[in-house]
């Protein structure tokens, strides 16, 4: 039989556990929030969002602190120290998520009475659906423990990215045909980008949960080849050396 | 309305519930905690089916927050931030509760593809711990913007062309009451009066459309005859001509193998299609498509009409079938229509015991399919 050592610790641990979960679950709320005050030029909307930023950054500014009480009063080790380190790097990435929700209800501000083409509004309904989608993957697979589903973010992104490029293509073609003037073709474009960002923080929240259950990071692929010397990329061109 | 529904069902829930509890109480007393146990193993099996089989999420916890009993309803399945973020709500009022010694409740909205909105209620229970309660007010919610936006929608439709007509008719007799009138002003007569004849054929027509949905609605399936659905399909081209000519719309109606018959009324199947029709043509681009295609399935048959427009929001889906609803008010007056078109579709596919459905993305299309079911089918429904 295994005796539990150090409970008022794991019920600490629980808690941080708990509150990253529930700051996530506010901030997935935001993205289709900021999408429909986007599409439905909602300026009451906007300043809801806007507004409920500063709660979602007094939130993540506390569950930082606690994070960084536990690790330092309860001197944690192994799969307990990587899930508190994981905490504090997931609050940033869903802070600045949340901040991107904002960027995009300011943008909405910014084109408000600018009428969106139907193309253009299709794809930033969608982008929005699969931002939310990749966000909500990313927290069953951190609150189950489930490193197959962390592992299928990355993949789930590339629709996402693949939107960001589509949206930036008929944004073009909109500009072109003298549907969309110079400053609501910019917003749009950053627009794009800051969902195709949000996606991107939602992956790095599925490598975080891998990183506690496995200590596996993507980075160690790049720094395995920096220590061995091995040119098995084909990411990044090399310059030929001085040498040859 | 909603809140003090979901305080009653609470109210009632919390005294059953504190019965329960007493009872299991002294059910743990008797036969002492280690055996008992705590949550749902120490309730008895009826009362946890019972539970189970409320449509109203019931959740019960001790004073420190350690869940005693949850039944099935307080279980938002499908999607999991929901389920944190009910559960965070829950937690903050049970604190406001026990704090407070009173019940109370709060709306929660949330948002998303499965968007819902949950009524919750806590209240104190006799021996320390609460009770919350979980409505969910989703679909009430929705009927009453219905509501609300039908009156809306309604006094819109038919007081701007009023509006519009008696401004108009005061300009016309402050220009006509001068004595002489010179060119600039008799121009000005010609284009007002043209504006006044455009709102009266508005007006007109949006209250064609509200008789017509009218008559639909009382007389329900007055004519039953074997109907070629090929001459429904004609009637309702020709009659959408007009409209998709001048733009240079192609309509095309894909071609049919034998002859279709389906029972019905000819007039309501034609005044469906036709809106069916209209609509794709005013939401199409300049030099579009439209097509209409029929196809025989062992429920029925199915006319789509299909087009490459520039599509429904996705959140307008289930309510462009409601009457005056507009997906884009500012276009409204461009496109002409009355708002009552797919309220009068989806009159007809109830009248003939079949169904109207829309599938649409923006930026590429909508499809809009009328089910009418067989002759046979039709009777056993009215039955």
């Amino acid at each position: 039989m295994t005796v539990e050592t150090r409970k008022a610790f794991h019920t600490q641990l629980e808690d941080v556990r708990e509150a990253l979960a529930r700051l996530t679950s506010s901030v997935i709320e935001e993205i289709p929030r900021a999408t429909n005050v986007l599409l439905d030029g909602d300026l009451e909307g906007a300043e809801y969002v806007i507004r409920a930023d500063d709660a979602i950054d007094a939130r993540s500014i506390e569950l930082e602190e606690r994070t960084y009480q536990l690790i330092a009063l309860q001197a944690p080790v192994a799969s307990d120290l990587r899930a508190l380190v994981a905490v504090a790097k997931i609050v940033g990435d869903v802070e600045r998520s949340a901040d991107l929700c904002v960027n995009i209800c300011k943008a909405a501000r910014r084109i408000y009475r600018h009428p969106l083409d139907p193309k253009l509004r299709g794809i930033i309904a969608k982008m929005g659906e699969q931002a939310q989608l990749l966000y909500e993957a990313a927290l069953e697979s951190y609150v189950d423990n489930d490193e197959a589903k962390a592992a299928a973010l990355d993949d789930m992104d590339s629709t996402l990215d693949s939107l960001q490029r589509a949206m930036i293509r008929a944004i073009v073609e909109c500009a072109s045909a003298g549907q969309l003037d110079l400053e609501t073709a910019v917003q749009l474009a950053m627009v794009a980008r800051f969902y195709e960002r949000i996606g991107d923080h939602a992956v790095n929240m599925g490598e975080r949960v891998r990183y506690v259950i496995s200590g596996w990071l993507p980075e160690h692929k790049g720094a395995q080849r920096h220590l061995s010397g091995a040119d098995d990329t084909d990411e990044l061109p090399r310059f030929p050396s001085a040498e040859s | 309305m909603t809140t003090l529904l979901a305080f009653m069902v609470g109210a009632v829930l919390a005294a059953v519930a504190t019965a329960l509890w007493s009872q299991q109480a002294r059910r743990r007393d008797a036969i002492g905690p280690d055996v008992a146990g705590r949550g749902t193993e120490s309730w008895s099996k009826q009362a946890v089916d019972a539970l189970d089989a409320l449509p109203v999420g019931v959740v019960i916890t001790t004073a420190d927050g350690e869940p005693v009993v949850r039944n099935r309803a307080a279980h938002l399945d499908r999607v999991r931030h929901h389920q944190v973020l009910l559960d965070e709500a829950l937690d903050e009022l049970r604190h406001l509760t026990l704090t407070s010694g009173a019940s109370h409740d709060k709306v929660l909205e949330l948002h998303g593809q499965q968007s819902r909105v949950l009524a919750l209620a806590v209240h104190p229970l006799g021996r320390g711990g609460v009770i919350a309660t979980i409505i969910d007010i989703t679909e009430r919610v929705r009927l009453d913007r219905i509501r609300t936006d039908f009156v809306a929608n309604l006094s819109h439709e038919l007081k701007t062309p009023v509006a519009a007509l008696s401004v108009l008719a005061e300009t016309v007799a402050d220009l006509v009451s001068a004595e002489t009138l010179d060119t600039d002003e008799r121009q000005a007569v010609i284009r007002l009066t043209e504006k006044m004849v455009a709102e009266s054929h508005r007006m007109s027509a949006s209250i064609s459309e509200l008789l017509e949905l009218s008559r639909i609605e009382l007389e329900g399936l007055p004519t039953r005859v074997d109907v070629d659905v090929m001459s429904v399909v004609c009637a309702a081209v020709e009659r959408v001509r007009p409209l998709a000519d001048p733009a240079g719309i192609r309509v095309t109606v894909r071609p049919v193998e034998q002859p279709v018959t389906v029972c019905g009324d000819p007039r309501q199947l034609t005044s469906a299609l036709g809106n069916l029709l209209e609509n794709a043509v005013k939401y199409s681009e300049p030099t579009g498509e439209v097509e209409i295609g029929v196809v025989t399935n062992d429920d029925g048959v199915h006319f789509s009409v299909r087009d490459w427009g520039m599509g429904i929001p996705a959140r307008d889906l289930d309510r462009i079938f409601e009457r005056f609803y507009r997906v884009d008010r500012a276009r409204s007056r461009d496109t002409g229509g009355t708002g009552l078109g797919l309220a009068i579709v989806r009159h007809v596919a109830t009248n003939h015991a079949g169904k109207v459905s829309v599938t649409s993305a923006e930026g590429e299309g909508s499809t809009f399919v009328l089910m009418i079911p067989h002759a046979s089918a039709a009777s056993e429904e009215e039955r």
